[in-house]
């Protein structure tokens, strides 16, 4: 299959089309049927993904606009492969246990093409495509939120679309810049990533790019300050978009880091890495003690949410393959928790359309396997070894542990204050006595939910016990990154800063 | 043998899915029953473990698989059965097979019957791990794994209402056990910068290599990872400042407070402490050893002098463990490991019987603790009596009961040290521990009858549960004649925990046992006077007395949770409370928010020029037209 990427980002769209022909009393069964097709291919990516080859694979290659370098240009390494694999797995998840009714066709389509945006940016490798699917995927959450949203959503989708607009407005600057100095140096126009990356840029010229990229990302992780967009976007969002939200698109800042910064300006990004640890701790502990203070459970989660890509962020700069690998791992594992934890807090809102943490407590009694779900699903967000949530959170804070000690400890906070907020979540919705009468009829999950949830479950314990066969590729492409990091730098701190690991010194 | 390892390991494994499957169905008899069963599997094979060590001396260790390999890391599901790693498991899976089977009988009328032998046997599962894991991160599963269950375990009757601080010390069981993990995770992020240390000193988390490496490191190095690791140790076993969850947990039920908040959970900060033996025992870091020895002796007494005046039944005994355990650390920081891990075993012996007995008592006095409310028990209760008897007077270390044996041999280790300031502040509170554990079995079983008046009518417990619990009274009274035995065993372990006392100690021996026994028995006999007499001499409440200084003191366990919550607690609270509403809302998010209105402003304002008046439009263009001109003519002069 040599456009087995092309048919994974397109099948969603051309079905979503195919969609509006589709009665609306089966478009639910449709769209669940479409994305749970789309994730089998991605499993067959995974399954046909050669994992000894630390480079990309399945690359396909069609000029579009020759004259001017742009390029069809698509991709799959260790490091994007398993996003993309969670990426259709949470939308199928995401669909299939969605409560939503007003709409539904409408919904469906709009996911589609989510779907479709999602997936590109993570196997495009030319800049103008990867923009293009980037901002795309602002249409249709802008829809989610808008159309299905809370009371304040007009003022939150907007919030959240210009915010992230205006910040990968001046990513495009930064983009064509690269590609004007390319032009420059080598005489010929190219938007390719891999082209880009041998670019070996001067300093000053680094830096410059790498803040015009970092603003763009930064706005999307979301990191401090530019997080204020998304409580009220996931205030007013649908459970599924918060889902989608929290699962995937956060997840594409941290990939442009990873995609962008780190390749293209190693030497900027050695001398970003303090003012990112200090922005990622800010992250960490400001955000995290703001879930404390929240009324809301999914405000809680939308900050923990925070919180924890402010982790993720510090592993992207630990300049080592311990934890950039956890980072990536990480993410994964972010999404596949707060995507969980969106869902679960959906299921009581559908009940109560609350989610005021005064409004319940006991739900343990007469929600059982709510109770548990919520609780394992906990554990894995607090880092808990042998759930997913711990093999990242471990290996980043070892890895940025060989640049600042007392950063890491300030960043190990994390799971100081991440088991103080969570806690308390759990303590006052589900402990003490049951004493709101609206709880006590309460009905414990219904089928539909209990087999959306328990996949998630089953990963979260599967991959904590055993990361190995998604750690692996993702190590083998870090290792890689940064070899090719560490003979790109020019300046010799980063030289020394960039860890190349002993086992692949020999060998790659 | 091999198999044993993983026979040993998973079979409380086996019972706690086993158990989880009727975790949400009525009662069922059969999954206590069936959970025990595979406890006392894991059990024998433990025992037949430490047979075959103790008889060939050959190590055991076996490499399950692969868990988290990234960049250089490399770290397996790795488990080694040497002396140390065996008598915890011994010790564990023996208090575990009949914590077991007491809580059949004592969970008998609770609903959730089936779901708490899913968490007690998780539990046992995840403190094998602990103990049976080669290397440093396969530990910490079974230290964070053991700090859940603790948190499910003490939780375990959640659906109880929070209640203010004086009518419960301990507020909530919820309450409690978010205490207990919350504390605990303060002390694991120290243990993981310890890992982390470790593992960028040495390049491995293995404990062979690990320990293999330590020669060659800086002593800044070594000095800071042992204290990185001892703060871990210190949070598991509930040392100064992060002691207050211990009591607060007594809010679980008595068979969980036995197991877990006695003998086993609790111990595991002395376990790694014994376990990184080659680190603490190092020149190097003889000074946070000594540090050690301090504080263990510090809490020691200082847990001894809260429990002077404690009412509650369980919290007495959870002091006195707290005590115990500073008793230990005492003898490991003085670099006696072998007698800390006797000591650990023995503690783990007649504590769990103990608090097994105070089980019996809560049971038959309908969840009462307060021993004012007691008194004359015995003749109802002969069985536990003499169950609680035994474990007292082994707590109070009279010989030839197991407490005297290795209590006694720490505090002649301190002496050994010329450590005579810790050797006089362990015998004091040998007879401190004399005293209050005393104290309370008269209050309870002696003296006049205050219950029949208050209209509790005690029973014995089940036949079958006091069975259950004879091996541990065996046990509290025989463990310490086999003291020289267990030593020649763990001796083959290596040198670094052997430990013999001088010549000049040796002479001294029996004079020091002396010591420490005639302390014990003033103690003894002092808490006799005081509480065991019926009649005109009977113990009357002296309220008066409550109001003393000392008492308040005590008895609000020295302000700690009191100074935690005013100057930990809410001001957390109340500064994120400030973040939120003050800094994010109204500085971070506002500044955005003013910013976008700045451009929907004035784009607002500059709408009005839009006139579609001609005219106008020239007006505005002249002004356009001066302005360039007069930035011309500025920048023309400047250049």
């Amino acid at each position: 299959m040599e456009n087995m990427l092309s048919i994974l980002v397109f099948f969603p769209a051309v079905a979503g089309l195919l969609g509006f022909v589709v009665e609306k009393e089966s478009a639910r069964m449709y769209g669940v049927t479409v994305a749970a097709i789309e994730f089998a291919l991605s499993l067959w990516l995974w399954f046909s993904f050669d994992m000894s080859n630390a480079g990309m694979q399945f690359v396909e290659m069609i000029p579009l606009i020759p004259d001017f370098g742009i390029t069809y240009y698509l991709g799959a390494d260790g490091i994007s492969l398993f996003i993309i694999i969670m990426t259709t797995l949470m939308t199928l998840i995401g669909m299939a246990g969605m409560s939503e009714t007003r709409n539904v066709k409408n919904m469906i389509i709009t996911l589609l093409f989510l779907e479709m945006t999602m997936v590109g940016v993570f196997v495009a490798l030319d800049a103008i495509i990867f923009y293009m699917f980037w901002e795309l995927s602002l249409v249709p959450m802008l829809y989610i939120i808008g159309a299905w949203g809370g009371p304040l959503r007009i003022y939150a989708s907007i919030k959240f679309f210009l915010y992230t607009f205006a910040g990968s407005l001046i990513m495009l600057v930064g983009m064509l810049f690269v590609a004007y100095t390319y032009h420059d140096l080598t005489g010929v126009w190219s938007f390719a990533i891999t082209d880009w990356y041998a670019l070996v840029l001067p300093v000053d010229y680094q830096l410059w790019l790498f803040a015009a990229f970092f603003i763009g990302f930064a706005i999307k992780v979301p990191m401090f300050p530019f997080h204020t967009w998304i409580p009220y976007a996931h205030g007013q969002a649908p459970t599924i978009g918060s889902v989608i939200l929290a699962a995937v698109l956060l997840k594409m800042g941290t990939y442009g880091f990873v995609r962008f910064s780190l390749p293209m300006f190693p030497d900027a990004s050695v001398m970003a890495i303090t003012p990112i640890a200090v922005l990622s701790l800010i992250m960490i502990i400001y955000t995290a003690m703001i879930a404390y203070a929240q009324k809301d459970m999914k405000q809680v989660i939308a900050y923990s949410s925070v919180s924890h890509m402010g982790i993720i962020m510090l592993g992207l700069f630990a300049m080592n393959a311990e934890g950039l690998s956890g980072s990536v791992f990480q993410m994964l594992s972010h999404g596949i928790v707060s995507g969980a934890l969106f869902m679960l807090v959906g299921v009581i809102y559908d009940r109560r359309h609350t989610k005021l943490m005064s409004e319940f407590g006991g739900l343990a009694a007469v929600m059982p396997k709510y109770a548990v779900i919520f609780g394992i699903m906990l554990m894995a967000a607090v880092g808990l070894p042998l759930t997913m949530g711990f093999p990242g959170e471990f290996l980043v804070l070892l890895g940025f542990y060989k640049i600042s000690p007392i950063m890491t400890i300030l960043a190990g906070t994390s799971i100081i204050l991440g088991a103080v907020y969570m806690l308390r979540l759990f303590k006052k919705s589900f402990f003490g006595p049951l004493n709101n009468e609206e709880n006590m009829k309460l009905k414990d999950l219904n089928n539909r939910e209990t087999w959306s949830l328990i996949p998630l479950v089953a990963i979260v314990i599967w991959l904590g016990v055993y990361p190995k066969p998604v750690l692996e590729p993702i190590d083998n492409s870090v290792k890689a990154l940064l070899v090719f990091m560490d003979e790109k730098a020019i300046t010799k701190e980063a030289k020394d800063m960039i860890l190349v690991s002993k086992s692949n010194k020999g060998g790659a | 043998m091999e198999n044993l390892v993983y026979v040993a390991l998973f079979a409380p494994f086996v019972g706690s899915l086993f158990a989880a499957l009727f975790g949400m169905s009525q009662r069922q008899i059969f999954v206590g029953v069936i959970a025990s069963g595979l406890l006392a599997v894991s059990f024998i094979s433990s025992l037949l473990l430490a047979i075959n060590l103790y008889t060939t001396g050959n190590v055991i260790h076996v490499t399950m698989m692969d868990w988290i390999n990234a960049g250089d890391i490399s770290i397996p599901f790795g488990f080694v059965i040497d002396q140390i790693s065996v008598t915890m498991m011994t010790v564990v899976t023996l208090v575990s097979t009949i914590v077991h089977i007491y809580a059949i009988g004592y969970m008998d009328h609770d609903k959730a019957f089936n779901r708490f032998f899913s968490y007690l046997s998780a539990f046992v599962f995840s403190m094998l791990i602990l103990v049976m894991s080669d290397n440093f991160a396969g530990l910490f599963i079974g230290w964070e794994g053991v700090g859940v269950c603790s948190w499910l375990l003490v939780g375990f009757w959640y659906h109880k209402p929070d209640q203010t601080r004086e009518e419960n010390p301990s507020i909530s069981p919820s309450w409690a056990a978010n205490e207990a993990f919350i504390m605990n995770r303060i002390a694991d992020l120290g243990m993981l910068v310890g890992i982390f240390i470790l593992y960028w000193n040495t390049g491995s988390l293995q404990y062979d290599v690990v320990f293999a490496a330590l020669p060659n490191l800086d002593d800044a190095v070594l000095v800071t990872a042992a204290i990185a690791l001892f703060i871990g140790a210190m949070g598991k076993s509930a040392q100064f400042p992060l002691h207050t969850w211990l009591t607060d947990a007594m809010e679980g039920p008595t068979p969980v407070s036995a197991l877990i908040h006695a003998a086993t959970m609790v111990t595991a900060g002395v376990f790694l402490v014994i376990r990184s033996n080659p680190l603490y025992g190092m020149e190097a870091v003889a000074g946070v050893s000594f540090f050690i020895a301090c504080l263990g002796t510090f809490v020691a007494f200082y847990a001894a002098s809260m429990a002077l005046v404690e009412r509650d039944l369980k919290r007495i005994i959870a002091y006195s463990t707290l005590s115990q355990l500073g008793y230990m650390f005492a003898a490991a920081g003085l670099g006696a490991y072998w007698i800390a891990l006797f000591h650990l075993a023995a503690h783990a012996f007649f504590k769990a019987l103990l608090f097994l007995g105070g089980g019996n008592v809560m049971h038959a006095m309908h969840d009462e603790l307060d021993l004012f409310k007691m008194g004359e028990l015995r003749k109802k209760m002969r069985g536990t009596f003499i169950y609680m008897t035994i474990a007292s007077i082994a707590l109070a270390g009279l010989p030839p009961l197991a407490g005297f044996w290795s209590k006694d041999a720490i505090i002649e280790t301190a002496f050994n040290e010329h450590t005579y300031v810790l050797w006089f502040m362990l015998v004091l509170t040998a007879g401190m521990t004399a005293f209050y554990s005393f104290r309370q079995v008269f209050l309870t079983f002696f003296g006049e009858d205050r219950h029949t008046a208050l209209g509790f009518h005690p029973h014995e417990m089940y036949k079958f549960v006091l069975a259950a619990m004879s091996p541990l009274a065996v046990l509290a009274i025989i463990t310490g004649w086999f003291m020289g035995g267990y030593k020649a065993f763990i001796y083959q372990i290596g040198e670094g925990v052997q430990y013999e006392m001088s010549e000049h100690t040796h002479h001294l021996a029996t004079y020091l046992g002396l010591i420490v026994i005639f302390v014990a028995v003033s103690g003894i006999i002092l808490a006799y006077f005081k509480y065991a007499r019926t009649g005109k001499n009977a113990f009357k409440r002296n309220e008066e007395k409550e109001q003393g200084f000392f008492y308040k003191l005590l008895i609000n366990q020295y302000y700690v949770p009191k100074i935690y919550e005013e100057y930990i607690t809410k001001p957390y609270a109340m500064i994120s409370e400030v973040f939120w509403t003050k800094v994010d809302l109204k500085i971070v998010d506002a500044t955005v928010d003013n910013i976008a209105k700045f451009f929907y402003v004035s784009g607002d304002k500059t709408r009005a020029m839009q006139t579609g008046n001609l005219s106008n439009y020239l007006n505005w263009m002249a002004v356009g037209a001066v302005v360039l001109l007069v930035i011309a003519a500025i920048s023309a002069m400047l250049v």
